[in-house]
């Protein structure tokens, strides 16, 4: 099978600094990808550039076997972002913002009319459709933002941390739209820091840390002994000190002894 | 420094403070805390501030003492001086409630002290009390150099014993501007539902920048003009009424004379007043004025099946202007988007809306430019070709509203055209430009048009027609070279940059040669429908290249 999604070499700075080192990857069509690492590892400047709004890189990009610099609308079209941070106008309502967003896609009025209709419904947000999203809490915002990111029925859905300010329910529907859209083909790029989710969810698991890749493949390859659950993985791979100590460190500053 | 001397002076009777039940340590910390970040707020007319900081006390204290010198008018021209005062006061007192209740909104509705203060151990008293005197030390700093240039005329002018009395009456005129601020915002609590609370405190905003605008145009005008001086306190019996005047009469103390006979005894009520205004506010209207500031920020979402949201269906008005006026879905887009957000930002209403008002305010300031009355000026209107003053300067409406079209504090919402596949950045410009364009500064246009029409005749149409080709195209030759950016997703800061100075002082010579061509062309029709021609073929020329700024074009127009 070819993979739908290849990174060869990748790098990107801002300035001095260095966010991606070498980036290599092969994503497959149909799959769930956890992409996890530390604060600042260069998760959010990956999930840009694979989503176009960096275009500014070095190495390169394929997707779907074309260029991603020379093909950057097609490669657009076929992707369906969804980022953390319920970034939107909110002044809007949820219909006017998502008609919008299916104008960006050429999408046709009916289509976004319908889709946006029964996607929000899925969600319980009908009866809010037309209300302004400034008075949205943020689970229902970030609702509607995947909703924008699924509208125009994307290939592959690359979501940065999508469950942030969902409440349980939530979080229960998204982890089974997640499966949903596997079994219609969609490959998932799926960035987090929530450990448990990613871990029942990925296919693969790839972390980086400092702009590089140091861990790639499914759980049961990163686990070193049955007993070991993602998130001490992680710790173990990208902590430099140890977790417990640090945390005795703290408890002890706050009655001035020294522990 | 100003701060840590008015924290001083604030905190001298802390015994007293602490008497009322307050925690003095706890107080010392919020004032400090509030002061600190006053100095940090961008003021309240114009531009966000970004460097400087600490000079920015010394630049409001300059602002303030300006505007003081626009309302001391009165002073000067009128010679019955309980009647200056009174007109004194009157403008004192509306500057300053607007003033509060536009600048104060956010001292009052401060979200982040539901998060920071009132999970602390801090009693209801000395939030109470942190409240107060932060108004306290908000209003000492506004008033005493708004009040100096009133005080030294009057000193001046009429003396030590003048001078002397003066601080009294300004004192009484903080404690009602505090109470009328309050009441009226009691009252708009009361009649507006939460959320809208903000949008009307919006509005305020609006009225108050306009209204200083007036001031500073049309007072020294009015009080220059030779009328003025006859003004006579028997022609309006009804000044009695008013706190002003009571305020005003204060200086019968000290033997000016009382016009209308039988007020003297009203002096009584500008001390009673205040006095009784400051014990209702304390024992009332506080109170249950943060009772009802708490429930603000916890705007619930509406229940769903409540009455009164409507259920809006496809193909609204503007959705169907978006298809009638764009071919590609990026314009139509980016019209939709332009349309909505416009009238919802806050932001936005606020720098768009008082130009609206502007524009009529400096026609009648250059109509009474020769110290005529306006009476004088408005019958005499059609004899000279003035239309086309007022016809051009419709253009700032656009102008201002075209450089608020590309800011937002929501301008990280902007990723969306980056994810999505536009290939044409300039489509959903030209968009968004439409939108404006229809929505802003059509109607306006058709406003002053029938205005014009009406005072010069049905002979200035092909004026009106001109004038409209030329101002869009003026206003599109901005956006081309100075506006190549997606709405609503540049932050307000990158707006000022060193370039741009020169680029906006070449496009200023574009009305003044669109204008004088339309001036010299007056009198000769075939002159004017060849301009006009030409104009409209630019106008498509511009407009094409507008809408065709590739992303290239774009990130070129930021770096430049």
């Amino acid at each position: 099978m070819e993979p739908i999604i290849t990174v060869r070499g990748l790098k990107k700075s801002y300035g001095d600094k260095v966010v991606l080192k070498d980036i290599n990857l092969d994503i497959y069509p149909g799959k769930i990808i956890g992409y996890i690492g530390p604060n600042g590892a260069g998760k959010s400047t990956t999930v840009k550039i694979l989503t176009g709004i960096i275009q500014d890189y070095e190495g390169q990009v394929m997707v779907s076997g074309k260029n991603l610099r020379d093909n950057i609308l097609d490669v657009k079209s076929k992707v369906g972002y969804i980022p953390e941070l319920a970034e939107l106008y909110d002044l809007l309502t949820p219909r006017e913002y998502l008609s919008f967003i299916g104008k960006l896609y050429h999408l046709h009025d009916d289509i976004i009319e319908e889709r946006s209709r029964k996607m929000l419904e899925s969600f319980g947000l009908s009866d809010n459709i037309d209300q302004r999203m400034d008075s949205f809490s943020k689970g229902m915002k970030q609702k509607v933002l995947i909703t924008s990111g699924l509208l125009h029925n994307p290939t592959i859905v690359i979501m940065d941390e999508p469950l942030s300010g969902l409440d349980a329910n939530a979080v229960i529907l998204v982890k089974e739209l997640l499966q949903a859209l596997k079994q219609e083909g969609k490959t998932i790029f799926y960035c987090s820091h929530m450990m448990d989710v990613v871990e029942k969810v990925s296919d693969r698991i790839v972390l980086i840390n400092n702009g590089s890749i140091i861990a790639d493949g499914t759980i049961d390859e990163l686990r070193q002994n049955n007993a070991d659950t993602l998130e001490q993985i992680f710790s173990r791979l990208t902590s430099s000190g140890n977790q417990v100590q640090r945390a005795d460190d703290l408890a002890a500053a706050m009655n001035d002894r020294v522990s | 420094m100003i701060n840590k001397l008015l924290l001083r002076l604030v905190m001298l009777p802390s015994a007293l403070w602490q008497s009322m039940g307050a925690d003095v340590v706890q107080l010392r910390a919020i004032l400090q805390v509030r002061l600190t970040m006053d100095d940090r707020k961008p003021m309240s007319i114009g531009r966000q501030q970004k460097k400087g900081r600490k000079s920015y006390s010394m630049v409001s204290v300059f602002m303030y003492c300006v505007l003081g010198c626009f309302y001391m008018f009165p002073l000067l021209a009128v010679g019955d001086r309980i009647l200056s005062l009174t007109m004194y006061f009157s403008l004192f007192l509306t500057i300053m409630t607007l003033m509060l209740l536009t600048d104060f909104s956010s001292v009052l509705f401060d979200a982040r002290d539901k998060y920071i203060l009132f999970p602390r151990p801090v009693n209801d008293r000395t939030l109470v009390l942190g409240r107060l005197l932060h108004v306290f030390v908000y209003l000492f700093r506004i008033i005493v150099p708004m009040s100096v240039p009133g005080w030294i005329v009057l000193g001046l002018r009429d003396g030590w014993k003048s001078a002397l009395l003066f601080p009294l009456p300004v004192l009484l005129l903080v404690c009602m501007v505090l109470f009328f601020v309050n009441g009226i915002y009691m009252l708009v609590l009361k009649l507006v539902k939460p959320e809208k609370f903000k949008d009307v405190i919006n509005y305020f905003q609006v009225l108050a920048s306009v209204v200083f605008f007036a001031c500073v145009y049309l007072l020294p005008r009015f009080f220059d003009s030779e009328h003025t001086h006859d003004f006579n306190i028997l022609n309006y019996p009804w000044v009695r009424y008013t706190p002003s005047y009571w305020l005003a009469l204060c200086w019968s103390w000290i033997g000016y004379p009382v016009a209308l006979a039988g007020t003297a005894v009203l002096s009584a009520l500008a001390v009673v007043c205040p006095v009784v205004c400051l014990y209702v506010l304390i024992r009332w209207l506080s109170p249950a004025f943060s009772r009802r500031i708490a429930g603000i920020d916890a705007v619930d979402v509406a229940e769903s099946k409540a009455p009164g949201i409507k259920r809006e269906a496809p193909g609204k008005f503007y959705q169907k202007l978006a298809y009638a006026f764009n071919r590609s879905d990026d314009a139509r887009a980016g019209f939709m988007i332009a349309w909505l957000q416009s009238s919802r930002s806050r932001a936005f209403r606020m720098r768009v809306y008082p130009t609206f008002a502007f524009i009529p305010m400096y026609f009648v300031y250059l109509l009474t430019e020769n110290h005529t009355s306006f009476t004088h000026a408005m019958l005499h209107l059609a004899d000279r070709p003035k239309h086309l003053f007022l016809l051009y300067t419709s253009s700032f409406v656009m102008i201002t509203a075209l450089s608020y079209l590309t800011m937002s504090d929501q301008y990280k919402a902007a990723w969306v055209y980056y994810a999505t596949p536009v290939r044409v950045p300039g489509k959903i410009m030209i968009g968004a430009f439409k939108a404006i364009w229809i929505k802003y500064f059509l109607p306006f246009f058709l406003l002053i048009a029938t205005f014009v029409l009406y005072v010069w005749g049905l002979r200035v149409i092909s004026d009106v027609v001109l004038a409209l080709v030329n101002v869009t195209l003026f206003v599109s030759c901005i956006a081309r070279l100075s506006h190549r950016q997606l709405p609503f997703s540049t932050m307000e800061q990158m707006k000022d940059r060193g370039g741009r100075i020169l680029k906006s002082f070449l496009v200023m010579l574009i009305p003044f040669t669109l204008g004088i061509g339309h001036y010299f062309s007056l009198n000769l029709l075939w002159l004017k429908m060849l301009f006009l021609v030409l104009s409209a073929i630019l106008l498509w020329l511009v407009a094409d290249s507008y809408g065709n700024t590739s992303w290239e074009n774009m990130l070129q127009s930021e770096i430049e």
